[in-house]
């Protein structure tokens, strides 16, 4: 437990640069600096680990970087997406937090594998706390010289900048985010071009996730083949999994990849007394419910996960137990992706408001016999039918809590109340 | 308009992005000019903000509009950003915002008489391993309860 | 790029790799239903209605934002594409209302048609619909938002062909709303284009609102007349009147799109001031009397006056630039045939001896493809909106701009170097520019360029000029009353010829290059229009001239046309007190789309028109009041039936403006001058009676610039009146000049 991103957790002062520092940091940045790594050796040593992308889409990273024009002469970019706002997500503040340096040296060493000499992270605005610690890190390279122009006249340059959100969920999607970069509203581009062709200021650019940027410097430290080796198959190396809810003590917990389910639960206390685990949802509130039965049976890893009927997303594992109402649980997440749509595309803008105010009705106690199909039928309409993926992610709790619980709104409908809350 | 210590912070802003960019800085400036008029926006100052990174009003307004934290009617003096989504609420949220109306004597997205306080419900705070959870100003208040919800919002000045 | 092949419904087609789907369709006829997609704007794929079949991909993918690729196979028609269709239509219509019968924009509405498609049956919704308030956002567009369908395409108008953002989308999620910043409203001079580009009926026409469904109306084509661009206008009637306009695709003229003054100029036709019978003047008094009474006096009055008394050299013709082919034609012909060369449009320009004649030979079109642009004396976004897109097209694909100008103005795009100039020093700059260019090819130095130092500036407008591969220079509208216009226009011809530019004159407007094709101009023997006036004639003929907007200097033209042994046949198609008081008969004429003829444009393209509506019941077309004229003077040569015919007679060679061979003087003067610029919706008497138009900001402009130290000069302050408008001081007016835009009359001196 703890090897990568939350290396230093337990130490005082984990966030400074000499914690960092005397703990290994900035030894691969240094190497770079003096010459002794290529960016094919680095961009190997990724894809040996397989280390996949933890904003929630999981691609391999070492792939990513490749992608990227390194050797055509105009300005590119790497960017780093700490908008965080996936409910049930809380990871990347806690990295932010108590590990900034592992995000710069992730970045400046992505800027020299991509030839980017600007990166810029995105850190969600209410993230004040984060942000002073990340802002204070960033003075504290710039004195200690590593970074800016030609640093150390090594013939590299990176420089990092913060940008600061203002409220928008919708700015975690990477185009969205490179959008308001640009100090537009967050919406979407739809793609092609990719970012890697047409990103930030219409230039070459390249975005991964906080924990993706975090787990660079010590992959590399160690290996590729060491991180993969912590992890299962297709599932490289160690992730934060953020538990949440009906849990005795709800934390964040970096652990192997293909931890079992039941003992990620019994490391956050398992369910709070007297209760029973009703069900699960592993990824992040846009990753489909499982029942119990189900993600007992689960190991924590991408085709863990995916046997088991959902997704890994962000590795934000919310419990809930026998008293949770399901209607209630899926209203609430029904208003926040209608809430937080960004109105341009026309099946999300107008169907994500529609799922909403069914269920809302039937919270309401006017349900109708045939609003389950509607509501079925909406979310098909959405599903894979708009710019981004936040349109899936409305319709995919909706598929799946209807799935999984279904009797459970046949009964509200019917009654007008909930089956669990009475 | 917007004050010379408000522009100040905003250069500092505006520097970070490659030049012509100014107005990639526009989010925090109407952030910084607001904070200098009572915690809300008006068209005069988004006009002003605009004209000043020399931007379409208009496009300043879309940003205005799109992104929560910019505020278009009164607010308190402070506000008290609870977090009412899926852990939060598991967590007993609900009752919160109910005991924080309660407490108060107002309803969500109303200020108080006094106008100290106003309670706005918002989405996930990426704080949920505290859960319940709601911010007042930069700061995060987490594993609330009642009585730790009395301590500070009893202290608020 | 190269050619592939790509398969779809089952016919293999060639297209371009790397083209959008949506453009491979609609080339090939196959119709794709669409909503935020618009071929001159770019591509947002926000309505998502254009979805798809592509075989291997799993849902339908939008035709708008899919390049093709080879072996692409692509079905627009199946039951999944149709499934997807439906979907998107019923989201688009949970919110929208669905009173088509009584919105503005039914049965033409884009939305409208595909819902007919799928029938009525598409919505279960049933949770209320979203409505929208609607906020005023100026005189000529109105807004009913509960119809918005998000597709931003008027949004992307403003950005990027207007050059100015001032639609936007605030809010989100739901309550995304598409509107301007209401404190500033909409005030571009294209913004009318919107409401061609709103597929429903969210923006509409405000002067046309909710009267009529445009299956009740007749559209006929028509040419607009107020510029130099003669845009493609279809003009909606109903009942012999124009009731709504909208443009017409003509790639190499206007594109898709009109500017708003082509759009809304047209509500002057109905306008009260409309002058609407013949009228004569007897012992003073104003007489309405019939057609052939009031001919016949105007035939007697100029046979007594100047043809009986074999003095046919004391009659003259004045024309106003808007004038068509036909009607420059006859008159001038009706003139010469009688013994007379006393003919001239020009009426604005102080000294015709000293003015810019300069030659235009570039396209419209070429004007997108060239890498410099050299803008002397004009603001082109006001002046001639359309030219001006092209400068914002060639702009945008990365030509530089520079500009030499008597004070800043508002430009939509990004200027290299914006030189605010004093009128009486242009002419220097351009000699230094022109010295330097010489300098650079080892050319000899003419005597006249001998002793001047180039500046750094006119060394950088050198420099460009030089680098460039393809410029052009254009010659605006605000220099051709400067002191030195004729030695500017030599300067610019010469610059031209060394650096290999193009040039374009757009220093006169409307229809004047016909005038100029026709000869409107005075012959060798003739005398021009300050000399008419100057000298005083014994009968003239005006054509739809009003002399308080269209003469240089009103006072005194009006003063020379009051003499009272003068005898003053007026043609004008609106009431004038001016024209009342000097004319002896006053003959109604047809205004624009009331007649039919032919436009000129800058490019020297001949667009022919036909009348969209007829003129009210006693008014006439000119063209046919000159044909009538010249029958009852007997002349010969005037046997035309129809305005075709009198069109097929004219040659067609092209006209030169040559170039003045008058001493060069580039001698700087210290005096101060007046531009005087008639704003933009004041050019013409249909622009000057059309309401709404004049109720816009642009149509209020009325100001007389200048800088602290010329006003500290005339001794007056801001507000103050100087020649009749209210000074405005301003830094960005050059020192020793006052530029005046006004909508209305001049009434001081000069
Ligand atoms: C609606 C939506 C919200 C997202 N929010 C986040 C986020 O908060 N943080 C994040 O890292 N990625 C988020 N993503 C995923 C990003 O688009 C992107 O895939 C990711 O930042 C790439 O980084 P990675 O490859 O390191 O995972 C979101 C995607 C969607 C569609
Ligand atoms: S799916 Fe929703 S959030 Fe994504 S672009 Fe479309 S409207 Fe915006
Ligand atoms: S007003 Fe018309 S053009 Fe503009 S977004 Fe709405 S529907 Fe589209
Ligand atoms: S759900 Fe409340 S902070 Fe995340
Ligand atoms: S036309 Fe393709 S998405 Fe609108």
């Amino acid at each position: 437990m703890n090897e990568v991103c939350f290396k230093n957790l337990d130490k005082k002062k984990c966030y400074s640069l000499k914690v960092y520092e005397q703990s290994g940091g900035y030894s691969i940045w240094r190497k770079i600096l003096k010459g002794e790594l290529t960016p094919e050796e680095i961009i190997d040593e990724l894809k040996a680990s397989g280390l996949r992308g933890r904003g929630g889409a999981g691609f391999p990273t070492g792939l990513k970087w490749s992608f990227m024009p390194r050797n055509a002469s105009m300005q590119k970019y790497v960017v780093c997406n700490s908008d965080e706002g996936e409910p049930g997500t809380c990871k990347d503040r806690d990295i932010l937090r108590y590990n900034p340096h592992a995000v710069i040296e992730g970045m400046a060493i992505g800027g020299f594998v991509m030839n980017a000499s600007v990166g810029y992270n995105y850190i969600r605005g209410e993230f004040m706390e984060p942000f002073k610690r990340f802002e204070g890190a960033l003075k504290e390279v710039y004195k200690a010289g590593l970074l800016g122009k030609n640093i150390g006249a090594s013939g590299v340059s990176f420089d990092l900048h913060t940008h600061l959100g203002a409220g928008a969920y919708i700015c975690g999607e990477e185009t969205a985010l490179l959008e308001s970069i640009e100090g537009k509203k967050g919406q979407p581009r739809f793609k092609p071009p990719f970012p890697a062709n047409v990103g930030l200021f219409g230039q070459p650019t390249t975005i991964n996730n906080t924990e993706s940027f975090a787990s660079v410097p010590e992959i590399l430290s160690q290996g590729g083949q060491w991180f993969a080796d912590i992890g299962v198959e297709n599932s490289g190396g160690c992730k934060l999994f953020s538990v949440t809810g009906h849990v005795q003590k709800p934390s964040n917990f970096e652990v192997p990849m293909g931890i079992p389910f039941k003992d990620l639960l019994e490391m956050a206390g398992g369910i709070k007394k007297g209760r029973k685990l009703k069900a699960v949802i592993p990824g992040g509130s846009s990753t489909p419910v499982l029942t119990a039965e189900v993600a007992m049976e689960m190991t924590m890893d991408y085709d863990g996960i995916e046997k088991a009927g959902s997704m890994l997303g962000a590795g934000s594992v919310i419990v809930m137990d026998d008293s949770t109402c399901m209607v209630a649980t899926l209203t609430r997440l029904a208003h926040f992706y209608y809430d937080e749509s960004c109105g341009q595309c026309t099946p999300c803008r107008e169907g994500t408001g529609w799922l909403y105010r069914v269920l809302k009705r039937i919270m309401d106690g006017d349900g109708k016999a045939d609003d389950i199909d509607l509501l079925l039928g909406v979310s098909d309409k959405i599903m894979g039918n708009t710019i981004c993926a936040l349109g899936d992610a409305a319709a995919m709790p909706v598929e799946s809590f209807l799935r999984n619980f279904r009797p459970e709104f046949e009964y509200y409908i019917k009654h007008g109340k909930s089956m669990v809350k009475g | 308009m917007i004050s010379n210590q408000a522009k100040k912070q905003i250069d500092v802003w505006v520097a970070k992005y490659p030049i012509g960019r100014q107005s990639s800085a526009v989010m925090e400036a109407l952030k910084i000019v607001q904070a200098e008029n009572e915690n809300r926006l008006s068209a005069d100052i988004i006009q002003a903000v605009a004209d000043y990174l020399d931007m379409p009003s208009i496009a300043a307004q879309e940003v205005a509009t799109f992104y929560e934290n910019y505020n278009h009617k009164s607010v308190g003096k402070h506000t008290i950003r609870i977090c009412h989504n899926i852990s939060c609420m598991l967590n007993g949220a609900d009752d919160l915002v109910k005991y924080l109306e309660k407490k108060l004597g107002v309803k969500t997205g109303k200020v108080t008489k006094n106008g100290l306080v106003n309670v706005k419900k918002v989405e996930c705070l990426g704080a949920c391993v505290g859960a319940p959870m709601f911010q007042i100003g930069e700061q995060y208040y987490e594993n609330l309860t009642k009585q730790k919800i009395d301590e500070i919002v009893d202290n608020l000045k | 790029m190269a050619d592939i092949e790509i398969e779809i419904d089952g016919n293999l087609v060639s297209a371009k790799a790397g083209e959008m789907l949506i453009a491979v369709t609609d080339r090939e006829g196959i119709s794709v239903p669409r909503f935020c997609y618009h071929k001159k704007l770019s591509v947002a794929a926000n309505c998502r209605m254009c979805l798809v079949d592509v075989e291997g991909a799993p849902k339908p993918q939008p035709a708008c934002s899919t390049p093709i690729n080879e072996g692409m196979k692509v079905h627009t028609n199946n039951e999944k594409v149709k499934a997807s269709q439906k979907a998107v239509m019923e989201f688009l219509l949970i919110n929208h209302p669905l009173d088509c019968p009584i919105c503005d924009q039914g049965g033409e509405c884009e939305l409208q048609d595909v819902a007919m498609d799928y029938g009525s049956d598409v919505s279960r919704f049933s949770e209320g619909k979203r409505v929208v308030v609607d906020g005023d956002i100026g005189p000529l567009i109105q807004t009913d938002m509960t119809r918005c369908i998000h597709c931003t395409r008027c949004v992307r108008f403003g950005a990027e062909i207007g050059g100015i953002m001032e639609m936007g989308g605030t809010g989100r999620g739901e309550d995304l709303k598409i509107e301007p910043f209401l404190a500033e409203g909409i005030q571009s001079e294209l913004s009318g284009n919107m409401i061609d580009v709103c597929p429903v009926g969210a923006l509409t026409s405000k002067p046309f609102r909710y009267e009529l469904r445009t299956w009740q109306m007749n559209s006929v084509s028509n040419i607009a007349r107020h510029d130099l661009t003669g845009s493609n206008i279809v003009t909606q009637t109903y009942k012999g009147r124009v009731k709504r306009i909208v443009a017409k695709d003509n790639d190499s003229v206007n594109e898709t799109w009109i500017s708003d003054r082509d759009r809304f100029s047209y509500e002057g036709l109905a306008h009260e001031n409309r002058l609407l019978s013949p009228q004569i003047k007897v012992k003073g008094e104003w007489r309405e009397v019939s057609w052939d009474e009031a001919l016949e006096f105007a035939m007697r009055g100029l046979t007594d006056k100047v043809l009986n008394t074999g003095e046919a050299n004391k009659l003259g013709a004045l024309a106003s630039n808007t004038a068509t082919l036909e009607e420059f034609h006859l008159l001038q012909k009706l003139l010469r045939e009688v013994g007379s060369e006393n003919i001239d449009y020009r009426l604005n320009i102080k000294d015709l001896e000293n003015t810019v004649t300069l030659e235009s030979n570039i396209k419209l079109a070429g004007l997108e493809g060239v890498d410099h642009v050299l803008i002397i004396g004009s603001n082109p976004r006001l002046e001639q909106p359309m030219i001006n897109h092209r400068l914002r097209k060639a702009s945008l694909s990365g030509a530089s701009i520079d500009v030499i100008n008597v004070m800043a103005f508002d430009f939509n795009y990004q200027l290299n170097s914006e030189n605010i100039v004093t009128p009486n020093q242009i002419a220097f700059m351009l000699a230094e520019v022109l010295k330097l260019i010489l300098q650079a090819s080892n050319a000899e130095i003419p005597e006249a360029l001998s002793k001047i130092e180039a500046s750094d500036t006119a060394k950088q407008l050198a420099d460009r000029l030089l680098d460039a591969d393809n410029s052009v220079i254009i010659l605006g509208e605000h220099m051709v009353n400067n002191p030195q216009a004729s030695s500017i226009a030599q300067l610019i011809n010469e610059i031209a010829q060394q650096t290999n530019s193009t040039t374009l004159n757009i220093s006169a407007t409307a229809n004047s290059m016909a005038g100029d094709l026709t000869e409107f101009v005075p012959g060798k023997k003739g005398l021009d229009a300050n000399a008419m006036l100057a000298t005083g004639l014994k009968a003239y003929i005006l054509l739809d001239v009003y002399p308080h907007f269209d003469f240089h200097h009103p006072a005194q033209a009006i003063k020379a046309l009051s003499k009272k042994d003068a005898f003053v046949i007026s043609m004008n198609s609106f009431k004038d007190e001016a024209v009342a008081q000097y004319s002896d008969v006053m003959l109604p004429i047809a205004s624009f789309y009331e007649t039919s003829g032919s436009h000129i444009n800058i490019e020297g393209k001949v667009q022919s028109f036909c009348a969209s509506v007829s003129a009210p019941s006693d008014v006439k077309p000119a063209w046919k009041v000159l044909k009538v004229l010249a029958d009852l003077l007997q002349l010969p040569g005037f046997h035309f039936a129809n305005s075709m015919q009198v069109t097929s007679e004219i040659s067609n060679q092209g006209h030169k403006q040559n170039v003045s061979n008058k001493k060069l003087d580039i001698k700087v003067k210290r005096s101060v001058n007046v531009i005087w610029q008639k704003s933009p919706y004041a050019v013409d008497a249909l622009s000057r009676h059309a309401s709404a138009l004049q109720a816009t900001k642009i149509g209020q402009m009325h100001s007389a610039s200048m800088n602290k130290a010329t006003a500290k000069k005339l001794e007056v302050a801001e507000n103050d009146n100087y020649l009749g408008v209210p000074v405005s001081i301003r830094e960005s007016v050059a020192n020793n000049c006052v530029f005046v835009n006004t909508n209305k009359p001049i009434r001081g001196e000069l």
